[in-house]
């Protein structure tokens, strides 16, 4: 029997009994959506998040140091040459304060104190307009960079123009010249970056409480580099327990996020399976439903001279391709699952925009996947189909 | 003339729950190149396990089958199905035509399973259903909105279209009215007038008319001996000696007392 005549005769069945084929295949159908919905839905949210967090923001290190003496750049610049795996390690400095246009006032504003290269280290992404040079803050210049949370926040919406606008923090007017794009990562609410010394000279920062934060040199072991900053840092300020120094990077976070998303997709991959095993068992009950109302049919064709192989083919291929239709209706809902899904998280989470991954292999996988149920489950009824006597097939009424 | 097929000292016995059956007991005859024979018997009388046997459905306990001289007692169940797809056609009382599939191809299904290539099978098909005067307008119509007697029209030529050496007709125009079924019947002597071997099994007299000649089978044995009903050659319409033959033994003109059973020839 050839292939054609085999699909031909495959079609032929499965229409005469289109309702009831419908129905078997909607385990597979649910098992194989969630699958698809949930890996691309995934897939997009961590490519959202990696695209986010980028590369520069791998090689961030937060180090944070219970040093009762406080800690000055000169510390810092200390700590840089003792650990040459760092490219640079900078200070900063939050204080929480209110902030507004004038018409506008947003309490608990945090203002982030910091040199230039600070938003190197953070792997910050300019939406528009620019950052502050290093000669503007020594100088000590009033210009403001504002990210677009805070500028939905302080102006109403994120299409607003913000650059070049004022914006009043503490007892002074600040020049907007840059806004970052948002992390749904990290937020602190409105997010402000004002240079360094501007914020000792005005808004009473004190020298000598930096948080500390490391870029690390490109291609260095970002776990090992936390490892040794460590103990380097309790040694450099004292300190006898590594409790009073957490170091942390984002790598480790990425990392985290990687098991965590790992771990969901195992969690729903078995549930999946055991809407696919019942899928399976659905359509080995239709199957074998349909070789008893096909008696005179199995009788007929083996008259005719239809072979075991060939009935064997025949009702197999009939499984096997209402689990792939099931399989290929489930992936293109649980593609449009995704897209749903992915608009929902974007609508919850203002600036993310979630686009659903389309992986080839996994779409293949679950063709492949639904092959493999229609192989297994069809084989019992097809076989029995097989084996049956053409004699008594075609006496049968 | 070659024998097409040749049944020689057939046993069937049946394993069933009641214990052993013995549905043939004995039976030998044989049928030449272009003979119409029918098969007559009452329910019971074990005509219907000849049929299998001799449609290679089923293989006997003992004895020997010989179908164009090759002896398939023996054969396998593959063995068997080739034989089924190649060489033999098979009539239903019941038609049974896949019914939402095309007069065409349901013409065309018994090539699917030899080796025919694709291009020829539609031309095939097509000839065959010419061969049984079916209305061209019909080939692409559904089994289904066919009548009766077109239906049985488009099995005979489903039976033909691999150019069997047997074709073999189980009570053919039993679903038929009497009308149809000589219709059925007077293609089915149009058939063995182009050269082809058919087998009718029934039950009723008067279609077992129809054929050249008619064997008796009763308990599993053939009783009387087979008689030619008439000679085709010479008198195409001996309706009445047919008639005859069916009575049995004694009322046949050739069944006298003495004669084999089995015939051999």
């Amino acid at each position: 029997m050839k292939l054609g005549d085999l699909l031909y005769e495959t079609w032929y069945a499965l229409a005469a009994n289109k309702g009831r084929s419908f129905l078997t295949i909607l385990g597979i159908v649910i098992g194989i959506s969630a699958v698809i919905a949930m890996t691309s839905l995934i897939g997009g949210i961590q490519n959202t998040l990696m695209g986010e967090l980028g590369f520069a923001q791998a090689r961030q290190v937060a180090i944070s140091v219970n040093a009762p003496q406080g800690i000055t750049f000169d510390d810092l610049d200390a700590l840089e040459q003792m650990m040459p795996d760092y490219e640079f390690i900078t200070g900063s400095t939050q204080i929480g304060t209110s902030v507004g246009t004038g018409t506008t006032t947003v309490e608990n504003a945090t203002i982030f104190c910091a040199k230039p290269e600070y938003f190197i280290a953070n792997g910050s992404n300019l939406e528009s307009g620019r950052l502050f040079t290093e000669s503007e803050e020594k100088n000590g210049a009033r210009y403001a960079v504002i990210d677009q949370n805070s500028v939905k926040e302080v102006f109403g919406s994120v299409d607003a123009q913000a650059v070049g606008q004022t914006i009043h923090i503490g007892n002074d007017d600040y020049q907007i010249i840059g806004v970052l794009q948002s992390s749904t990562l990290v937020s602190y609410g409105t997010m402000i970056y004002v240079p360094y010394s501007t914020a000792v000279q005005r808004l009473g920062v004190t020298d000598g409480y930096l948080q500390i934060t490391g870029f690390v040199r490109e291609g260095a072991d970002i776990e090992s580099v936390v490892a040794t900053t460590t103990s380097t840092v309790a040694r450099y300020f004292g300190l006898a327990g590594e409790d009073d120094v957490y170091v942390f990077s984002f790598d480790s976070i990425i990392k985290e996020m990687e098991t965590t998303m790992a771990s969901f997709s195992l969690l729903m991959g078995s549930v999946a399976s055991i809407s696919l095993f019942v899928g399976g068992v659905g359509i080995m009950n239709m199957m074998l439903t349909n070789v008893t109302e096909r008696i005179r049919e199995i009788g007929l064709r083996k008259s005719l001279g239809a072979r075991r192989r060939d009935i064997t083919k025949q009702f197999l291929l009939e499984a096997i391709m209402l689990c792939v239709m099931g399989g290929v209706i489930g992936i293109v809902m649980g593609l449009l699952g995704a897209w749903g899904l992915g608009a929902a998280v974007g609508a919850m989470q203002p600036g993310m925009t979630v686009v659903p991954a389309i992986s080839l292999p996994v779409i293949l996988g679950a063709v492949g996947v639904c092959v493999l149920i229609g192989v297994v489950f069809g084989y019992y009824p097809a076989r029995r189909a097989a084996k049956l006597d053409p004699v008594e097939s075609l006496r049968y009424q | 003339m070659a024998l097409v097929l040749e049944a020689r000292d057939i046993h069937k016995i049946y394993e069933g729950a009641s214990g052993l059956t013995h549905a043939l007991r004995g039976v030998s005859f044989s049928v030449e190149q272009g003979e119409f024979l029918a098969i007559m018997g009452p329910s019971g009388s074990g005509k219907s396990t000849l049929m299998n046997i001799l449609g290679c459905l089923d293989t006997p306990t003992t004895g020997s089958y010989f179908l164009e001289g090759v002896d398939v007692a023996a054969y396998n169940e593959d063995e068997l199905a080739e034989i089924r797809a190649t060489r033999i056609g098979f009539v239903f009382q019941s038609f049974n035509l896949l019914p939402r599939s095309t007069v065409l191809r349901n013409a065309m299904m018994p090539l699917m399973y030899t080796a025919c290539p694709k291009k020829e099978r539609a031309e095939r098909a097509r000839s065959a259903l010419r061969s049984v005067y079916l209305d061209e307008a019909l080939f692409d119509h559904r089994s289904n909105e066919l009548s009766g007697g077109q239906m049985q029209r488009v099995a005979i030529a489903r039976a033909l279209v691999n150019d069997p050496a047997l074709i073999l007709a189980d009570e053919p125009t039993g679903n038929l009215d009497t009308a149809t079924g000589e219709m059925v019947l007077a293609t089915f002597k149009g058939l063995r007038d182009q050269g082809k071997t058919i087998v009718l099994i029934t039950h009723e007299p008067d279609v077992a008319a129809h054929a050249d000649r008619a064997i008796h089978i009763r308990d599993g044995k053939l009783a009387g001996k087979d008689c030619p009903v008439h000679t085709r050659d010479t008198d195409p319409m001996p309706a009445s000696v047919g008639h005859d033959s069916i009575a049995g033994p004694g009322a046949s003109p050739c069944g006298q007392a003495g004669h084999q059973r089995g015939g051999v020839r």
